[in-house]
């Protein structure tokens, strides 16, 4: 296979695992710049998404149907939880929260037990994403192809809602000063229930995407949310593009890393995160904490 | 004092009257005790909360199934030098941890516990890799050490490493040592500008927090008989931390509670329905909402009406 094939393919293959990894990222990102709050139930949210969005397929035969239930769905149930649950918690310390989303994730994982069974579902892929398309004569499948391009867009479009929208320019607001934005006369609250809603919404459509080449699958909450914090962290905690970094970091490495040095690929990870954190404990783009 | 002779005879009485799998369920909740409590050292008395603890007690079982497995060391010895590596390896672990603080020190430890996940997952020759290591026994040796090895004397084996670890603990605490770490917990500037070397405290707690996190961790690769990567997943780490904030942090006996109120009700629970963690669950959510300080602060309210 000539070099300039491989580095190609592999690269693509690690952008579209970045776009994956940038859905859970940025959504638990968005939620730690505006509350302060650790959400350990995002790996549930994200599984709930691909668990959703195989019942979507399920009931109106198209993955694009799922593409937009799944978010729809597991954002309203976040800000549902948000307005009912966590709204009562703010002022307290860090410890409330991580038992409150703890307890969450056990109860969700549970709920999707008894709903949707032990077994492994198969989303299947739309006609057109399932093939393969040759790049430099190399055999590559079209749906890592449409994923990283989703990333793409998913990035600009989260990019631009916050830069030049209203809601956007509240959230950042709220993120630097909440109580000014609150004395200024807006409901800091519907802020935050938004904000949880759209960092859930996030993390379900990314299990939605992952679905098709994962299954949908009980053991997906754990290792999504230990991957997410990773990036999360590398980034800088509450950076949108901090996020966005650490995924892209986080995603070569994973790629590259297990085609050249596969039996350190997970410690170098960790490795790369322990440095960071030493060098900068903010992360890279993070105000130090 | 006379609490714990008491309860330390109460439990000591336990073993003539409990039938054999009750025992073995006490001996894992006393294990986790120990856990959860050695965790509480740091989170509760200097705020250095870790989300890495499952490194002290992965650490721990592996370095005690090792010695057991390839040498004759007997059962208690082998549990104790588990537990002070354990605590070596932390001054190191710490050091690092301490360059920073707040959630970046959580953060930190959460790295380092799972980048020694990650090399145990590869590590095959010390770790057994996925499948772990298994077949661990629980070596005999001279003075009657023998005894340790049968379920009664396991039980009392881990009564005794988790009452002579609370007495350490609770010296320390009570200690000039436990006042400066009270210092940081409150207002680590100011300890600082009095002239107490912050950092030098923090290290020397977390190696103490994860030298008997180790020796809970030395006590469990015997008692199950196997160690596994599981062992050192940040999910355990997140579980011991509920455990002590359950329990109420900053008290000792808290996290204890703590430890086992997890245990017993998620065992209660499993035996009456196959949703045990959708009860479990709510219960802690409801405990947030309702409980905030723990079953320790719960039990203070009580006595102050």
């Amino acid at each position: 296979m000539d070099f300039l094939a491989f580095l190609v393919t592999q690269c693509l293959n690690a952008l579209s695992q970045a776009a994956l990894l940038f859905f859970l990222g940025c959504g638990l990102t968005l939620i730690f710049g505006i509350m302060r709050i650790v959400n350990f139930a995002h790996g549930a949210f994200f599984m709930l998404g691909a668990y959703v969005g195989w019942s979507a397929v399920y009931v109106t035969g198209s993955f694009w149907g799922a593409l937009v239930a799944a978010p729809i769905l597991v954002g309203g149930f976040g800000a549902a939880f948000e307005m009912g649950i966590l709204r009562r918690l703010y002022g307290r310390d860090g410890h409330s929260f991580l038992m409150v989303t703890f307890g969450l994730t056990l109860m969700m994982g549970e709920a999707i037990r008894l709903i949707w069974g032990v077994a492994a579902l198969q989303v299947v892929m739309p006609q057109s994403l399932s093939g393969i398309v040759f790049i430099l004569d190399e055999p590559f499948p079209i749906y890592r192809l449409f994923l990283a391009g989703a990333g793409i867009v998913v990035a600009v479009v989260i990019w631009q809602f916050l830069e030049r929208t209203r809601l956007g320019l509240l959230i950042r607001a709220t993120s630097q000063n909440a109580e000014m934005v609150h004395a200024l006369g807006t409901d800091v609250r519907l802020v935050r229930s938004a904000v949880f809603g759209i960092g859930c919404g996030l993390a379900g459509i990314g299990g939605v995407f992952a679905a098709p080449m994962v299954t949908a699958s009980l053991g997906m909450a754990p290792n999504a949310v230990i991957d997410t914090f990773v990036i999360v962290i590398i980034g800088g905690m509450g950076s949108f593009l901090g996020s966005m970094i650490g995924a892209l970091l986080v995603a070569f490495v994973q790629v590259f890393g297990s085609y050249y040095f596969p039996d350190f690929a997970l410690a170098f990870m960790y490795l790369i995160m322990l440095t960071i954190l030493v060098v900068r404990p903010g992360g890279l783009l993070g105000k130090e904490a | 004092m006379r609490m714990t002779i008491a309860v330390a005879v109460l439990l000591a009485l336990l073993p003539l009257g409990l039938p054999p799998y009750a025992m073995t369920l006490l001996t894992e909740a006393l294990i986790m005790a120990l856990f959860a409590m050695s965790l509480d050292l740091m989170v509760g008395y200097a705020r250095l909360i870790s989300f890495g603890h499952a490194a002290a007690y992965g650490l721990g079982a592996y370095t005690c199934g090792n010695i057991l497995l390839h040498t004759d060391i007997p059962l208690p010895f082998a549990v104790l030098m588990a537990g002070v590596f354990s605590g070596v390896v932390a001054i190191g672990v710490a050091w690092v941890c301490t360059l920073a603080t707040g959630v970046s020190f959580s953060m930190l430890t959460l790295a380092f516990g799972q980048l020694l996940y990650a090399v145990a997952f590869k590590w095959t020759s010390v770790t057994g890799a996925s499948d772990g290591l298994a077949g661990i026994p629980r070596t005999k040796g001279p003075f009657g050490t023998a005894f340790f090895g049968t379920k009664t004397g396991f039980y009392y084996l881990t009564m005794a490493c988790l009452f002579g670890s609370f007495l350490f603990a609770r010296a320390v605490v009570r200690s000039p040592f436990g006042a400066v770490l009270r210092g940081i917990r409150e207002n680590e500037a100011k300890t600082l500008s009095l002239g107490y070397n912050t950092r030098l405290y923090k290290i020397a707690v977390v190696a103490m927090s994860y030298m008997l996190g180790g020796l809970a961790g030395a006590l469990y690769a015997p008692f199950a008989g196997f160690a596994n990567t599981e062992l050192l997943f940040w999910l355990l780490s997140g579980q011991v931390l509920i455990m002590v904030i359950v329990g109420g942090t900053g008290t000792l006996v808290g996290p204890i509670l703590g430890a086992v109120f997890f245990l017993l009700v998620q065992q209660q629970l499993s035996t009456y329905t196959d949703s045990w963690a959708l009860v479990f669950g709510a219960i802690f959510i409801l405990f947030v909402l309702f409980v905030p300080d723990g079953i320790m602060g719960l039990a203070r309210r009580r006595r102050a009406h």
